[in-house]
């Protein structure tokens, strides 16, 4: 059975490259169906079963999503594709964090900057697939201001050479966050090391723990943001009444 | 608790005294308060123009003798122009009624009824101050006639018979003196006199202290003094009974009292220490000096009594200017100099006016007198200004210069006139116009100097103010969370305060606190002002203008108003225009990353060899860099760190190469725009020269801040050789150029055991402002 991929670029030699990235990634038989809009590619979906992807037969396994895109953002797609059983891939020129982070947000499970070299996508794009995916200082920052308790509104952290130690007996939010939509001790300090621009070895050797620890630290990082972005919305959604 | 308080303690007093005093000052006029206060102003008023009628129609009662009198030669009585009396037509004066003016003057030697012994009189009787006469037994010679006389007149029906010198006799009228014979300075003072009381019921209705009590007491003592001048000022011969009697020991009481106040207010300040006198053993001296002296005349000390209380007023005098000295030496207060260089004007003044009497009196006669009553009417003239001036030492400067200037002026030319009139026998118009003439002259020569001294004018010029204004607001643009300390700033170069004090509560526009001593100045926050809102609007409190020298005046503080106020939009305005600049960068920033950024991707795609495709990469990398930095507005050293270690990880594990990152900063900072896009493609612009010119596997970075010094280094172990050789392309000759921008230098040299070396070194790398 192949492993079905959408790749949704506008740009048509960037998507032959990405195509050829995607090809040599991955050793199993594959089919690619590329799309050059939001439509086109809602169209592709709801054929393999829907956004929530339930009732899909054969449903899509990998994504890659521009996010500049002629008729509106893949953000859009993604948000609407949350629930949906793929892994999802950004990709765009953007490297910043104020374009990944709300990306990051709606579920995408990583992301790949498409100027990079074809090798160095090959194994960004193998690392998301096997789950790890890449967190930049930038966006390693910003979701320390995300997870800090008294909201994603304060400033980014001061100064990145003192290393706050982080423990729970912060000042306690008026508001009771859950367990799960909060970081844990460990990940914020993963969280603190990747903003400063080490990599996940230097961060294993410095809190004496296995790179793979590290990665599932990171992973669930992930996890806790598109959770708790959804929590947010949902709240946001209940107080305009659309729920 | 029952220790004497330290300065400390006493200054932290004073300074709630003082917030209560700047803050709560509305709420005291209520209007219930109003009402009664109003009705007791209008009752004292009514009550002081009773009594100046009821004195004026007195004076217009008492019985005189009409005509010109004046002294002549030797001390004697002289009249001319006796007006007629109903039976003149017997009288020898009657005969040359055709010829008025030119009638003979007379030397009247005795004034009698018909039938009794006549009243020796001579030029005494014309000396109407028995407080300013120097020698005792003039003044009892003086006082007998004037008693004498007014009896007389009392008991005269219509007519005196006046004795002259050549033995004749002649009749006079003797009438009520009417209100046309009340002297034509007898309106103006009793107008003075009831404009003073008037002014210390006021001060004494609107604020009950103890100060103000002080202040009242002076007042009325001068509204009394005038009060006598101005029952002395009336034409004719005959004063009313008992008026002349009691001028000197009235007057010399005022006089003491006035002193013995003045050294009480000195004693009483500075501000705060309210109801506990800082000199209490001085100020009751003061007072007892008051019936020592009536024990001194009483008891008799064969002193003159003029001296005595002459001696007594000044040793006052300089007792008020010591203790002033003093309180003045331990709390400078600009309020507290300006009065006491009132109190040196008045002391002065009276020192000189009483050496110009002792000296008249030497030389006796009409000299004696003419000085003694323009002397002392200027002085006490001289001394109301001073009072009628002292509520308002804070109010509108212009207001006050005008007012201390005439006030000084008319002093002046009043003593002129009256010095005419008395020593060069000039007509009252001639000598009123010289007067005024050289009182006008006067006026514009002290202008300046009253302006500048007892005042104080501004320091700065219009031009210099505008000046720390504009660099005030440039600066504030530069650095709008920098508000609170160039607010203060400016507050210093506009006033020179002694002290500058900022306190939490926020009055709603610049005031005045203590009669001028300091000055309140709300620091109004701009709202737009971004990130500054954490200091929120507090005041400063400006204390003693030009280092105690000036009083803060009301233009003062609406200039204070004017320039906060100018300052808010100067930051409203920059913070807006800054607004726009950065959403016209970033609008930049999106077109060039969307359009640019895109057609360089697909080049990059269909590059033909790998040389472009790492060309174009790199021109995408430069064009992402440069888009950035247009877009933020400031960078961390410490994320901007993060972010080119991270990159440069990502980079050399790609090529196979090692990276050795050291960064050693002493504290984090923030980089401009500049310095973040420089530094970053400086880095990275040397390691692909390493990876891709010297195939290096092992690169090191050492980046260190010190202080101002940044260097930067990067090492490779490459087969790059002989930097001096290279031919600088586009790569070295850019990080030269950006290295340059920093204001530093770069160099390369061969690295040991192989590779290349390069060491970039920025001497001042500037801090954002």
């Amino acid at each position: 059975m192949t492993v079905k991929v959408l790749i949704l670029e506008d740009n048509p030699v960037a998507r032959s490259f990405l195509c050829r990235v995607v090809r040599e990634s991955f050793s199993d038989a594959i089919t690619i169906t590329e799309a050059g809009d939001l439509e086109t590619a809602r169209r592709h979906i709801s054929l393999t079963g829907g956004s929530q992807g339930l009732h899909g037969v054969d449903p899509f396994k990998l994504m890659m999503v521009d996010l500049e895109l002629p008729d509106g953002s893949g953000m859009e797609l993604l948000a609407e594709l949350s629930h949906y059983p793929a892994t999802k891939i950004v990709t765009t020129l953007y490297s910043d964090d104020d374009h990944l982070f709300p990306a990051l947000q709606c579920g995408a499970d990583g992301y790949l900057l498409k100027e990079d070299r074809f090798e160095v996508l090959v194994e960004e794009l193998q690392k998301i697939v096997r789950g790890q995916p890449p967190l930049s200082p930038a966006i390693a920052r910003r979701l320390l201001t995300h997870f800090r308790p008294g909201g994603a509104d304060s400033p980014a952290p001061d100064s990145g050479f003192m290393v706050t130690p982080f423990t729970t007996s912060k000042p306690v939010p008026i508001e009771k966050v859950l367990d799960h939509e909060r970081l844990t001790p460990r990940e914020s300090e993963v969280l603190t090391y990747l903003s400063k621009g080490f990599t996940i070895k230097e961060i294993a050797s410095l809190m004496a723990i296995k790179w793979f620890t590290v990665n599932d630290h990171i992973k669930s990082i992930y996890k806790k943001l598109n959770v708790s972005s959804r929590a947010e919305a949902a709240v946001l959604a209940s107080k305009q009444g659309l729920v | 608790m029952g220790e004497p308080a330290t300065p400390n303690t006493r200054r932290a007093a004073r300074d709630s005294l003082f917030e209560a005093s700047a803050f709560e000052h509305s709420t005291d006029v209520g209007g219930t308060a109003f009402g009664w206060r109003r009705q007791a102003l209008i009752a004292a008023a009514v009550l002081g123009c009773l009594v100046v009628f009821a004195l004026a129609r007195w004076l217009a009662a008492t019985p005189q003798v009409g005509g010109e009198w004046m002294a002549g030669a030797d001390g004697a009585l002289v009249v001319r122009e006796l007006p007629k009396s109903r039976d003149s037509r017997e009288s020898p004066g009657s005969q040359q009624p055709a010829r008025p003016g030119a009638s003979q003057p007379l030397t009247v030697v005795g004034i009698g009824l018909q039938g009794e012994a006549p009243l020796a009189v001579d030029a005494l009787l014309l000396h109407r101050w028995p407080r300013w006469q120097v020698d005792d037994t003039l003044r009892d010679r003086q006082l007998h006639q004037h008693e004498a006389l007014a009896q007389l007149l009392a008991r005269s029906a219509g007519s005196v018979q006046l004795h002259t010198a050549d033995g004749t006799l002649r009749e006079a009228a003797v009438a009520a003196r009417g209100y046309a014979g009340l002297g034509w300075v007898f309106w103006p003072l009793n107008g003075l006199a009831l404009l003073l009381y008037l002014f210390a019921v006021v001060l004494m209705v609107s604020k009950p202290q103890p100060r103000n009590a002080l202040f009242v007491v002076m007042a009325l003592c001068q509204a009394g003094n005038l009060v006598f001048i101005a029952l002395a000022s009336a034409n004719g011969l005959g004063s009313p009974m008992g008026a002349m009697t009691s001028d000197l020991p009235v007057r010399a009481t005022l006089d003491l009292c006035t002193a013995a106040a003045a050294v009480h207010t000195f004693a009483l300040r500075p501000e705060g220490a309210r109801g506990s006198p800082r000199f209490p053993g001085v100020a009751l001296l003061a007072w007892a000096a008051l019936p020592a002296w009536w024990l001194a005349v009483a008891v008799g000390t064969g002193l003159p009594l003029w001296w005595l209380a002459q001696g007594a007023c000044l040793l006052l005098g300089a007792a008020a200017l010591a203790v002033a000295h003093s309180s003045q030496r331990q709390h400078p207060d600009a309020h507290g100099l300006v009065l006491r260089r009132m109190a040196t004007a008045a002391l002065a003044s009276l020192a000189l006016v009483t050496l110009a009497v002792a000296l008249g009196a030497n030389a006796g006669g009409s000299t004696a007198r003419a000085v003694a009553a323009a002397a002392s009417t200027a002085w006490y003239l001289f001394l109301t200004y001073l009072l009628l001036l002292t509520p308002f030492l804070a109010r509108r400067r212009q207001l006050l210069r005008e007012f201390a200037l005439l006030a000084g002026v008319s002093t002046i030319v009043t003593s002129l006139d009256l010095l005419f009139v008395a020593v060069f026998s000039l007509s009252a118009f001639t000598s009123l116009a010289v007067a005024v003439f050289i009182g006008l002259g006067l006026y514009a020569a002290a202008r300046q100097w009253v302006l500048q001294h007892l005042i104080g004018s501004s320091v700065l010029s219009t031009e210099r103010t505008f000046d720390h204004l504009y660099r005030a607001a440039r600066e504030l643009q530069a650095r709008p969370q920098r508000y609170p300390q160039l607010l203060t700033q400016l507050m210093r170069e506009l006033f020179d305060p002694l002290e500058v004090q900022a306190v939490d509560r926020v009055p709603v526009r610049a005031r005045l606190l203590g009669g001028g001593s300091a000055l309140v100045v709300p620091m109004r926050q701009s709202d737009d002002a971004g990130g500054v809102a954490a200091t929120h609007s507090r005041a400063l409190v400006l204390r003693h203008a030009q280092r105690g020298q000036r009083l803060f005046t009301v233009e003062d503080a609406r200039l204070a108003d004017r320039v906060v106020e100018q300052l808010r939009r100067a930051v409203a305005y920059d913070a807006a225009v800054e607004r726009g600049r950065f959403e016209e960068r970033q609008r930049i920033a999106q077109d060039l990353h969307d359009d640019i950024g895109a057609r360089l991707l697909t080049l990059m795609y269909q590059a033909q060899t790998r040389e472009m495709e790492d060309y174009i990469r790199h021109t995408l990398q430069d064009l992402k860099t440069l888009t950035r930095g247009l877009a933020a507005t400031e960078h961390r050293l410490s994320h901007a760190a993060g972010e080119w270690k991270a990159d440069l990880t990502q980079r050399l594990q790609v090529a196979r190469a090692r990276l050795d990152w050291r960064l050693h900063v002493d504290h984090d900072r923030r980089l401009t725009v500049v310095q973040w896009s420089a530094l970053t493609r400086v880095l990275r612009e040397l390691v692909s020269n390493a990876l891709y010119h010297g195939h290096a596997t092992h690169v090191e970075v050492d980046l260190r801040l010190d202080g101002p010094l940044l260097r930067l280094q990067v090492a490779d172990d490459g087969d790059g050789r002989a930097p001096a050789a290279w031919a600088h392309g586009l790569g070295l000759g850019g990080v030269r150029k950006r290295v340059k921008l920093l204001g530093g230098e770069v160099a390369w040299a061969e690295n040991q055991p192989r590779g290349i070396v390069c060491t970039v070194r920025v001497p001042d790398f500037p801090a954002p402002r």
